[in-house]
């Protein structure tokens, strides 16, 4: 509990680069969500509304994005500055840090997208009806649970490579890079990459009704969330292994 | 107490501390001595856990740092790496440490306090000077009132009257009983603080010893004064001593004894106005036992 207090602390006291992040998020959700604005007008088909706030929803999967990078930070902004001597020589069990680490991670990456999502509907308040009905709000528990996932998939990240821009440009190679290229040559395997899982669990199916562009996915949604838990859980123990380690230069 | 136990850690190809054995006992200052790169800082991260040594162990209060209960209150350390995120305040990077070690609040105040640091606890660590984060990490180490102070260079960074200010602040820990180890290559301040010193060089141990025992280990030789200094000089020199003419009459004597010096001077008649046994500093102590390596 003592851990997780710090680990808290450590989150709350270090306001310039959560600001910086939380207002950079706020921006991408404000100007995202603003630029769904052009599906309503003249030419609005019948539920369009649903399929437009499913699109302002859609905005708010950049929160997931941030949790990762977050993540990444409340781990690696240790090593970078380090404050992980201190954090170690206060609580040498390594991995009681790392777990303490992971949990906050857990909640400030639900916490971002949630605000994430508030933010995408209130901007689109004006051309969107303020009642959600039920699978919207399932997205809006999947996009949460994906990010408190990919936070602590973050954190692990962060602990195996100790990098701040090592860690932060790893993960965007991965998702941007490798990901599409395994892709390309394994069409089936690829869907079962971390990057193809988590589009899976924040993504939609609107049914065809509604749109031409109903993605097919190989798996389900639970699949999608038991595969995302596994990534960030794998990341996690590799990560604290790692931490637990390593020596401390 | 501090205990260090055959201990050996290599990084590839380099050893940095190879196969050392000392023994720190409670309630005394001791100073860890040897040039740069010989291995303290190593030595003091193995102590307290942050690396894994290759062989041997180290030993905490009779247990392995990392079982120890609630460390902060046993061990405070200020390691030459320690660092702290810039965006953060003083108050708020104590605050943090407390939260970890389940400390009171009211604590973090009065270790502001304790080293001057109040008015500053507000202002992102950042805009500290090399000074303020000195007094920062003490701090920090003074958190849980720990009985045993592991301090890698804490003079660094400090100006005349911040380092007066340690040695005063270490003497009166020292007079309630903590047991401190204190790595410095500043010798003149470690000289005037520590009980006992350990010096090792190239990661290997050298001696240990109290500063006085050290200083009389290494002979500095005699100063004599004489009307007759030339005939002194060639009397003391037939006797096999390295004589040296210092200043107008005054010789420095190496390799001898105030007693042999004065007795040869009285079998020749030689009168002597002066004949003074010089003591080694433990800089000079240090020097010979380090092969005149310097510590900077």
């Amino acid at each position: 509990m003592r851990l997780l207090q710090a680990e808290a602390l450590k989150v709350r006291t270090a306001p310039r680069t959560l600001l910086g992040l939380v207002l950079a998020l706020m921006a991408l959700d404000v100007l995202g969500s603003g630029s769904t604005a052009s599906g309503g007008g003249p030419d609005f088909v019948p539920n369009a509304d649903e399929i437009v706030t499913f699109d302002v929803l859609t905005v708010a999967t950049t929160g997931v994005i941030f949790a990762l990078i977050l993540g990444i930070l409340i781990v690696t902004w240790e090593y970078r500055h380090g404050t992980i001597t201190q954090t170690f020589l206060a609580t040498p069990q390594r991995e009681r840090v790392m777990a303490a680490k992971y949990a906050v991670s857990f909640g400030t990456g639900a916490i971002l997208t949630a605000l994430s999502v508030v933010v995408v509907l209130v901007t689109a308040l004006f051309w969107i009806s303020p009642v959600l009905h039920r699978d919207q709000w399932e997205l809006i528990g999947r996009l949460v649970v994906a990010s408190a996932l990919w936070g602590i998939l973050g954190a692990g990240l962060g602990a195996l490579i100790q990098s701040q821009v090592g860690a932060i440009i790893a993960a965007f190679v991965w998702f941007l890079v490798v990901e599409p290229l395994i892709g390309v040559r394994f069409e089936h395997f690829a869907d079962y990459l971390p990057g193809a899982v988590i589009d899976r669990l924040t993504g939609h199916e609107v049914s065809a009704e509604h749109t031409q562009e109903a993605t097919q996915y190989s798996f389900g949604l639970w699949t999608a969330g038991l595969l995302a838990a596994v990534y960030a859980l794998g990341a996690a123990v590799l990560g604290a292994a790692s931490a637990a380690w390593r020596d401390i230069s | 107490m501090i205990e260090v136990e055959r201990l050996t850690k290599r990084y590839g190809k380099t050893v940095a501390v190879d196969d050392l054995t000392f023994r720190v006992e409670s309630g005394r200052i001791t100073g860890f001595l040897g040039p740069n790169g010989a291995g303290k800082t190593t030595t003091l991260k193995a102590v307290l856990a942050l690396i894994r040594p290759t062989s041997g162990e180290t030993k905490v209060l009779g247990r392995h740092y990392r079982d120890l209960d609630d460390p902060v209150r046993k061990v405070g350390a200020v390691l030459e790496t320690s660092r702290y995120h810039p965006g953060r305040s003083g108050r708020n990077h104590l605050r943090v440490v407390a939260a970890q070690a389940g400390i009171a609040r009211q604590r973090v105040e009065e270790v502001l306090e304790l080293v001057a640091l109040k008015d500053a606890a507000r202002r992102r660590v950042g805009g500290y000077s090399l000074g303020m984060r000195q007094r920062l990490g003490l701090a920090t180490a003074l958190l849980g009132d720990p009985e045993v102070l592991i301090l890698d260079e804490p003079a660094n960074g400090l100006d005349p009257a911040g380092i007066r200010w340690l040695r005063d602040l270490l003497r009166q820990l020292a007079a309630r009983g903590h047991t401190i180890l204190i790595s410095s290559h500043v010798l003149a301040e470690v000289e005037q603080i520590v009980d006992e010193v350990v010096i090792i060089h190239r990661g290997r141990f050298v001696t240990q010893s109290s500063t006085a025992a050290l200083a009389a280990q290494v002979s500095a030789g005699v100063r004599v004064r004489s009307p007759e200094a030339e005939r002194l000089r060639a009397a003391l020199a037939a006797e096999g001593m390295t004589v040296a003419a210092l200043d107008d009459g005054v010789l420095g004597v190496s390799e001898g004894t105030a007693e042999r010096v004065g007795e040869l001077a009285a079998a020749n008649g030689i009168v002597l106005h002066e004949l003074t046994p010089q003591k080694a500093t433990l800089e000079e102590a240090f020097l010979e036992l380090t092969g005149g390596e310097t510590t900077t």
